[in-house]
């Protein structure tokens, strides 16, 4: 006997099931972290992995907020860099992906192959001589030399233009015939529709700005210019890791980005889908 | 008269294209090119960098050095093997999470922020994490002997050292990947499914008829960032083996030769030569795969 | 054209902000980079810094914390003209350094009154290269044996080992399994399978780690024996003729990530740490019973570890008087003294070591006793590969994979073929 409704919900357990398991996968690590944030370093490394902390203490939040007077700017610095990086790479990457996916012109097959091939040589090789062209520019310790370089992900025009790739193409015919150009197109018709593939886009640049740590580390010597990972790196120690400050301040440190992912969580919507598509 | 419309057409359309690739191709030019040029450079010199920098002409030696160094070809196996055991896992995982978050279920908001806490997760956090789960004593091993399955030394041991770091890896970046396919998912129009329901098809039906041919230009992105991704390996198996790739070579990368070789010992021309054959290698496994896919077209 | 207008808002934002950051001060900024061994010691410095200024007005210095990947930025930044006018540098990376001509020579600044003979000796010639100083030691750190005193007791054990014998007989009896699952739930010794910290070993049972050309030497059946010890303590030689039970571990096999924790967490009775460990015992395991002891002699004489830093100076610094300046103070008699009077550093002035009583404290006596044998952590060029192939191989011993004598022949052979090949 086949039951339609039965499979379903059976169907909706397993699901279910399996989301939650995977869930608590996911989450514990984060959880354990979060509590060992507001734990002293003496209960964090004598080992356990309880999660309801014995000593309570919002010291090691006291304390990177206080025995750092820049932790403050550090946190504006990131936020400043992270937003600035966002923006041009949601502009020129989006752009470079319609261009490589909808454009006939000449070189167009070349830029693509580029844009893999940077993809695949080691940033490791590639450190030194960027760092010699952002001192050439006089770009040290500045914040251009930050935002600039990154304003260009190669994996992300790469992205969009997959996605520009099975986008369906009637709407910009329709749009050609109205007599709309390819720069009003762009922005009016494509870019709108294509807001799932730049909110991913949103959080990912974000995130890789935020966490970026090794070039930041070279460009930045005066404290004043610091990005919070470079910051967080004063809280640790040569011999000996302060778990303690470590954890509460990934958790300043994961909050913002994790806020960033809620916040453009809503264009992941399923069903609600552009209207001109259909049949 | 038409043919002249035609190519006037196709002049704005040229420029057009070079109007939208200006500012990558700038960027890119100045912060990438320049660099890799320079690096193509570097591997035909035998390179003192340091101080007063000297180049001298050595032809293909750094090449022909990476013929007989022991280590790279110990480096590519691990790599290989690496590559092949996450990149599908992690791919299929990342579909599968984002098929199950774009039903319409309760709670999934939640959920969705629950499925991303990996990536977000700072990676000093995570290895120590991961070093008290992977511990001899640790979570994963008191949980397997309860079981009654055999327990392993998972970071100290050749043989399954570099696995441990491919379920870790496969842990933090799925997510990744299910938040571009989740973007992906938003694009496939629901009539489509409308139609397939009518006609009797069940979700596992829709599944493989349906979302999987039309994700094919997202599959392709996810194969081929996660093939580079994973040939780079570098961070996991930095920490874990304290840059040395111990024990026994068993966590030695191919980007962490060529750190060791770029940072530790200033052999630039060495690196630079490596970094190149790298490329190759990631080259030729994308052209495989799209083989292996019969992806249309990259 | 939106992109284009929020591009112009973005570097209109740009402008406010940097010149909002410009200085207006006239005095010589001196820029200084470091890493610390904890925030208290940064704290520390600061407040050395402090006293410099208020005495020297002319001068500011600008102090600058890398924790990770200290030396790759160092590096790329004296590549780069970029560097800091002074800086921390390690004795294991200043060959590389004073060779490639990136330092500045100190002999010509260096005055009477700078008393460079209290220096120990020996850190002081680990900055010096062809008949040149280039750098000034600041502190330094020796190993020494830690134990706990009350797992001591427990065991009956009145006294810390003082030959090697007693120490792998120790080490057993400290060893407990409670549960008899087969893995100890306490064992004796913490070991850290890492060249940096053993190659004394090597140095006091037989020969040195390289020769003049930088080839690797080590594996050598002789010196191997201080090393084969280590393996059999954590292996365990149960049929041999003198049999071991398995009596140590390594950080990972208990889920610590150091030495230090295994014995703070009570997971080993001993480890052989340096005095860094002191000042993080005291903060952070209170309750802990420990104490100090000069590692067990290895051979026939004795032998340890030292680490040592120097203050150098940036070859392409601007203030080079100034920087100057900064160097002497903070490694001054009064300067360092203010150092390391915290208990965080040993100084590196053998005055300055007794006025503070270093020689004197029990805790901290072993390892000023040890600088007078200990070997520096510092090689040729080769070291740094050396190093990874024999980190490399040491561990795969320590698993069984293969005998000590194999595993060390190897990490030798392959160490000295990529020291051939790279001469081209």
């Amino acid at each position: 006997m086949y039951n339609p409704t039965q499979t379903e919900n059976r169907l909706k357990i397993l699901l279910y099931a399996i989301l939650i398991l995977y869930s608590i996968v996911t989450f514990i690590p984060f959880a354990w972290a979060l509590s060992a944030s507001f734990k002293p370093l003496d209960e964090i490394v004598r080992g356990g992995l309880n999660f309801i902390p014995q000593h309570f203490t919002w010291d090691n939040y006291q304390k990177i907020f206080t025995t750092s007077p820049l932790f403050g700017r550090w946190l504006l610095n990131s936020a400043f860099v992270a937003v600035c990086v966002m923006g041009l790479n949601l502009i020129f990457n989006s752009m470079a992906g319609y261009a490589l996916a909808r454009i006939k012109f000449p070189g167009n097959a070349l830029l693509f192959s580029l844009v893999l091939a940077v993809l695949m040589i080691p940033g490791q090789v590639t450190l030194i001589p960027s760092f010699l062209i952002l001192k050439k520019l006089g770009w040290l310790n500045t914040y251009q030399g930050l935002i600039v370089p990154t304003g260009i992900n190669a994996t992300f025009i790469f992205m969009m233009r997959q996605f520009f790739l099975s986008f369906p193409q009637e709407l910009e015919e329709a749009a050609a015939l109205d007599g709309l150009g390819r720069w009003e197109t762009f922005w009016k018709i494509v870019m709108p529709l294509a807001k799932p593939a730049l909110a991913a886009q949103a959080i990912f640049v974000f995130m890789s700005a935020w966490n970026s740590f090794l070039m930041p580390l070279m460009i930045l010597s005066e404290p004043e210019m610091f990005t919070l990972p470079l910051g967080l790196n004063t809280f640790k120690g040569q011999y000996i890791s302060y778990w303690n400050y470590i954890m509460a301040a990934s958790m300043v440190f994961t909050l913002p980005a994790l806020g960033v992912y809620a916040f453009f969580n809503r264009y992941f919507i399923s069903g609600v889908t552009f209207t001109g598509t259909k049949g | 008269m038409l043919v002249k419309i035609k190519k006037s057409t196709k002049l704005q359309e040229t420029l057009s294209g070079y109007l939208f690739v200006a500012p990558a191709v700038l960027i890119l030019a100045t912060f990438t090119f320049a660099p890799i040029l320079y690096s193509i450079f570097l591997s035909f010199h035998k390179v003192r960098i340091l101080g007063e920098i000297q180049y001298r002409f050595v032809e293909f030696k750094n090449f022909a050095r990476i013929w007989s160094d022991e280590r790279f070809w110990i480096a590519l196996k691990n790599t290989a093997e690496y590559v092949l055991l996450v990149v599908p896992i992690q791919t299929a995982l990342a579909l599968v999470l984002a098929a199950l978050l774009n039903a319409k279920i309760k709670g999934r908001k939640l959920f969705r922020v629950l499925l991303f806490l990996p990536t977000v997760t700072s990676s000093a956090v995570l290895v120590l994490i991961f070093i008290w789960i992977y511990n001899s004593n640790g979570l994963l091993n008191n949980f397997l002997a309860f079981l009654h399955l055999p327990t392993y030394n998972w970071l100290g041991d050749p043989n399954v050292a570099l696995k441990s770091i491919a379920i870790m890896n496969i842990w933090s970046t799925a997510p990744f990947f299910m938040v571009i396919y989740l973007a992906a998912l938003q694009d496939i129009p629901e009539s489509l499914y409308e139609a397939a329901r009518l006609d009797g098809a069940s979700a596992i039906d829709q599944f493989f008829t349906i979302t999987l041919p039309l994700l094919r230009p997202v599959t392709l992105f996810a194969v081929v960032v996660g093939i580079i991704g994973t040939f780079q390996l570098f961070d996991q198996s930095y920490i874990f083996s304290g840059g040395s790739g111990g024990p026994n070579n068993s966590t030695l990368t191919l980007v962490l030769l060529i750190y060791q070789y770029a940072f530790k010992n200033l052999e630039m021309g060495y690196a630079s030569a490596l970094a190149l054959i790298l490329a190759l290698v990631i080259l030729i496994s994308t052209l495989i795969q799209r083989r292996f896919f019969q992806t249309e077209k990259l | 054209m939106k992109g284009i207008s929020l591009i112009r808002a973005i570097f209109v934002l740009l402008l406010v902000f940097l010149t909002a950051c410009g200085s207006t001060d006239s005095a010589t900024v001196v820029k200084l980079s470091g890493w610390q061994s904890s925030p208290a010691e940064k704290q520390l410095l600061e407040g050395v810094l402090r006293d410099f200024e208020a005495t020297h007005p002319s001068i500011k210095v600008k102090f600058e914390v890398i924790t990770d990947q200290y030396m790759d930025a160092i590096k790329t930044r004296l590549i780069g003209d970029a560097a800091p006018d002074l800086f921390y540098l390690d004795a294991l990376e200043a060959p590389l350094l004073m060779r490639s001509a990136v330092l500045e020579p100190l002999d010509p600044y260096i005055r009477p009154e700078d008393e460079v003979a209290d220096f120990e000796p020996a850190f002081l010639k680990a900055f010096q290269n062809g008949g040149k100083t280039y750098g000034l030691p600041k502190d330094f750190s020796t190993l020494a044996l830690f134990y706990n005193r009350d797992l001591f007791a427990q065991a009956a054990i009145s006294d810390p080992p003082k030959t090697w014998e007693q120490f792998i007989a120790d080490a057993q009896k400290l060893t407990r399994d409670p549960n008899n699952d087969g893995r100890p739930e306490q064992y004796g010794f913490g070991l850290i399978p890492e060249l940096a910290r053993n190659s004394f070993l090597l140095k006091a049972l037989g020969r040195d780690l390289t020769n003049r050309q930088g080839y690797a030497i080590f594996a050598h059946r002789r010196s191997l024996k201080g090393l084969q010890s280590l393996v059999d303590l954590y292996r365990g030689t149960p049929n041999g003729k003198h049999s071991i039970t398995r009596a140590a571990a390594v950080p990972s096999d208990v889920g610590a990530s150091s030495g230090s924790e295994m014995l703070g967490q009570g997971k080993t009775a001993m480890v052989i740490e340096g005095s860094w460990a002191i000042p993080y015992f005291k903060e952070t395991f209170p309750k802990l019973q420990f104490a100090t002891a000069e590692i067990p002699t290895p051979g026939r004489k004795p032998g340890t570890m030292a680490y040592t830093v120097a203050y150098v100076m940036n070859k392409q610094s601007k203030h080079k008087q100034a920087a100057w300046e900064v160097l002497a103070y903070l490694t001054g008699k009064e300067g360092m003294e203010a150092w390391a009077k915290g208990g965080l550093v040993l100084p590196a002035r053998r005055s300055v070591l007794t006025r503070l009583g270093y020689d004197t404290n029990p805790l901290y006596a072993p390892f000023v006793a040890g600088a007078k044998y200990a070997t520096i952590w510092q090689g040729g060029e080769t070291l740094s590969i050396i190093n990874t192939h024999f980190n490399n191989q040491f561990l795969s011993a320590l698993l069984g994979e293969q005998s000590l004598q194999q595993a060390m022949q190897k990490a030798q052979d392959s160490a000295n073929r990529e020291i051939k090949t790279s001469n081209y």
